[in-house]
């Protein structure tokens, strides 16, 4: 039951005894209090809007009191779907005095924007979120796991806590000359940010290794920064820590300084933009490219020989689409490989549904968990699943681990989550083991050919 | 030969607009007004400014008021009531009361344009208690105190620290008869509401709605500045009850968004009082003999396209004698009645010369 605005339990208020007379026989019986057990009034009695006033100190928090009901935000909202949150009913709540800046409402919200885009009085969640976020962080009202992961990223630069050190490892298993620009400073064209997933998380390290080989193939020149590399931090700073997100990008500047590159490559649609929209406002301008815009254009240049008899549908990623309007160099790829049919979703493209990985998500599952009925990945598998597809295309870092244990949760075991990078690779024989498994040829790319890992890693080192 | 005066029955926004047009377009006209001034109820309620645009009613009523006056031809009769009318186009007899004074005036046409009255809130079927509590107010009430500065608890004289505007009170009802919407009252609230919050920077402001009705600009003009400027708080769902409790009133509704009653305590309510046809509006419909509709405004005969004529020929109405209608309407049907009672003439001098 709903009481000011918060699912809470009813309180039972017991007095201790209470006198019943019976209708039978008139004769009166004295029970004891849980005989007369009552629950607080339903009844909304308290009333300001105040919080409206709070928000509105705030840069880009005014816009939650524009709200004038209309709900089209509620079937669109991710999270209204699963649950009790919705930014219509957020607005109300703040309006009945509920503190957003204490509310547990305050860190549902993936900043999808998909309420956004229908929103007629534009009540813009992306700003109001973390503005409001920024105020409970420095109040200390975090969650702990969004606080270890605000941690971890401080410390090591990364929002997994893994060693920076090892933040090239995966490119031992890529079976390409892989050149680390720390090592060998020379010029080159794209600079691959690879970002935390890639660099860390097992199945992303699969997606890099077959980036990095797609780019032999296509005669990229490029190189990473290796362990000077630092996550870009957009997602920590959706989540509210914006001051971590400014140390993060000075460190970034710093970097990215040192080195001669024509643009960025990035897997990752939340570092792309926070490269293409918040690096700018403080004067750092780059050119700056998702993976499959990169690929887009140079998709003749790779020999996609190898059939993919699959079924195939793709999630299109919210800060990839939604956020930064690319919704065709996805599926230019996914089109361009022999055998693959590509079937959409219903929700796909400008009202793609969100994963819950964004704005903070990606870190809040147990919180997020205990206010919805189901993860948003398990709805979104769920969806992928109903399209009779055998494999779910992903190309945000987050999504592979994220709909991997959807599908597995869902009873979807049979829908495969692969990124766009690796079903490419697949397509031109490329290697699709993991990175324990010694990659095989990667046909004739400009790099020359690949040998064992052990040659590899020396060719790697060899760059230094 | 055709009588080439125009007769224009009441001196409100439209009748002045319309008797304007006639002198304007050169020929004779009469103007009737019951009341002893011109301006018609934004003067007799006296309302502190005008929806949309602010401006002072009795200035700019005023000045179309002697701007009419010098026109030539224009002659102005307050304090006159129509008591008969005889005859058709384009040759009516009226006998009209001036001052205690028979006197007959032969018309070719006739703008009727008695406009509306606020519905009574004693009506209204809701427990809102405004015969019972001083500080249930409706619209004009407040009108009048924001036209004073002064805008308290008529109960104590205090500035009320939260005040909430009921919509939709004796409007869009069934049971009341008028199933009509009264088309301005969303507008004025609002309006009244941000004269409030600017009078009174501490209040907290409410509105309890149905669903907000901004015709055309009034949304941006209005509506949108008073939530994202003025921060009124708009909130879905009618309050069906007001009850007393510890010198305040505890207006009682439904939370819609969360689906469960909700009980605040106000310092002032004010009614949004919709628009019904004016006592002369029905008497004077009743002796010229044209059609009226179920909720006794007039009926113009010919929608869409014909606006103003009615089933007479040679009588148009105007304004909000024809049904719920804001000043840019009344000034609207106003004039085009005015030029339609001229242009009727012609047609007839045209058809009889």
């Amino acid at each position: 039951m709903p009481v000011a605005g918060r699912k809470q339990a009813p309180t039972a208020i017991e007095k201790e005894t209470a006198t019943v007379t019976s209708t039978l026989s008139g004769r009166e019986w004295q029970l004891p209090g849980m005989w007369n057990r009552m629950f607080e009034p339903r009844v909304l009695s308290t009333y300001t809007a105040t919080g409206f006033a709070a928000l509105a100190a705030l840069p880009g928090g005014e816009s939650l009191e524009y709200c004038y009901g209309c709900g089209k935000c509620v079937p669109v909202c991710p999270v209204d779907v699963v649950g009790e949150y919705g930014p219509r009913k957020l607005h109300r709540k703040v309006q009945t005095g509920v503190d957003l800046f204490s509310a547990d409402d305050l860190w549902l919200c993936t900043t999808c924007a998909n309420c956004l885009r229908v929103c007629p009085k534009q009540v813009n969640l992306v700003e109001v979120m973390p503005a409001a976020r920024e105020v409970a962080v420095g109040a200390g009202h975090v969650p702990r796991e969004l606080q270890d992961v605000f941690e971890k990223s401080f410390r090591y630069g990364n929002a997994l806590g893994e060693n920076p050190r090892r933040r090239h490892a995966w490119t031992r298993g890529a079976g390409v000359p892989v050149r680390v620009l720390p090592n060998d400073p020379s010029p080159v064209d794209v600079l691959f940010y690879v970002e935390d997933y890639w660099s860390f998380h097992p199945r992303g390290q699969e997606a890099a290794q077959a980036f990095v080989r797609l780019l032999t193939l296509a005669g990229v020149d490029f190189a990473i920064l290796g362990p000077e590399e630092k996550t870009l931090g957009d997602s920590q700073r959706l989540a509210g820590e914006r001051g971590l997100f400014e140390v993060l990008m000075e460190d970034v500047v710093a970097t990215l300084a040192k080195y001669d590159f024509a643009r960025i490559v990035t897997p990752d649609p939340h570092g792309l933009n926070a490269l293409r929209k918040e690096y700018p406002k403080r004067g750092h301008t780059y050119e700056t490219l998702h993976y499959t815009q990169l690929l887009a254009p140079l998709v003749d240049r790779l020999p996609l020989t190898v059939p993919l008899d699959a079924k195939v549908t793709f999630h299109d990623p919210c800060y990839l689409g939604r956020h930064n309007g690319e919704y065709e160099a996805p599926r230019t790829l996914l089109r361009a490989i022999p055998g693959l049919e590509l079937v959409e979703m219903g929700r796909c493209r400008e009202n793609g549904y969100c994963c819950g990985g964004g704005g903070g998500g990606m870190w809040l599952d147990s919180f997020t968990g205990n206010h919805t009925s189901e993860r948003l990945s398990e709805r979104r598998v769920r969806e992928a699943a109903a399209t009779g597809a055998d494999i779910l295309a992903v190309c945000c870092p987050y999504e592979v681990s994220r709909f991997s244990d959807a599908a597995k949760s869902t009873g979807n075991e049979h829908l495969q989550v692969l990124d766009i990078a690796e079903l490419l690779d697949r397509a031109t024989g490329g290697a699709t083991g993991t990175s324990e498994q010694p990659s095989r040829a990667a046909g004739g790319g400009a790099a020359g050919s690949p040998g064992p890992a052990s040659s590899i890693e020396r060719a790697n080192e060899d760059g230094a | 030969m055709a009588n080439q005066r125009v007769v224009v029955i009441g001196g409100g926004p439209a009748g002045l607009r319309a008797a304007t047009t006639v002198a304007e377009l050169g020929r004779p006209v009469v103007l009737v007004e019951q009341r002893g001034f011109l301006g018609g109820t934004p003067i007799a309620e006296r309302y502190a400014s005008m929806t949309p645009y602010l401006e002072d009613p009795e200035a700019a009523l005023g000045a179309m008021a002697s701007h009419l006056a010098s026109l030539p031809d224009v002659e102005i009769l307050l304090s006159s009531e129509v008591r008969s009318c005889s005859g058709d186009a384009p040759a009516f007899s009226l006998e009209v009361e001036v001052a205690g004074q028979s006197r007959s005036v032969e018309a070719g046409a006739i703008v009727l344009a008695t406009g509306f009255q606020h519905f009574d809130p004693g009506r209204e079927t809701q427990m809102y208690g405004y015969y019972e509590y001083p500080d249930v107010v409706a619209l004009q009430d407040l009108e009048s105190m924001l036209k004073d500065g002064n805008v308290v608890r008529p109960s104590n004289g205090e500035p009320p620290g939260r005040i909430c505007f009921i919509q939709c009170v004796g409007s869009r009802d069934r049971q009341i008869g008028n199933e009509y919407c009264s088309k301005v009252c969303c507008g004025v609230a609002s309006k009244e509401a941000i004269e409030v919050r600017q009078a009174l920077p501490d209040s907290e402001v409410f509105i309890f709605y149905i669903d907000m009705r901004m015709y055309g600009y009034w949304e941006s003009q209005i509506y949108w500045p008073a939530q994202e400027k003025h921060h009124v708080q708009y909130v879905k769902g009618i309050v069906s009850e007001v009850l007393p409790r510890d010198g305040r009133l505890l207006v009682r509704g439904e939370d819609t968004t969360m689906g469960r009653p909700m009980e605040i305590p106000m310092d002032l309510v004010v009614l949004s009082v919709g628009m019904e046809p004016s006592p002369g509006t029905r008497a004077m419909a009743k002796l010229l003999g044209v059609a009226q509709n179920k909720y006794g405004f007039v009926e113009a005969a010919r929608p869409p396209l014909d606006t103003v004529g009615t089933n007479r020929p040679g009588i148009f109405a105007a304004g909000a004698a024809l049904g719920p209608a804001d000043l840019e309407d009344c000034a609207s049907t106003g004039g085009l009645a005015g030029a339609r009672a001229v242009a009727s003439l012609a047609t007839a001098a045209v058809t009889s010369g």
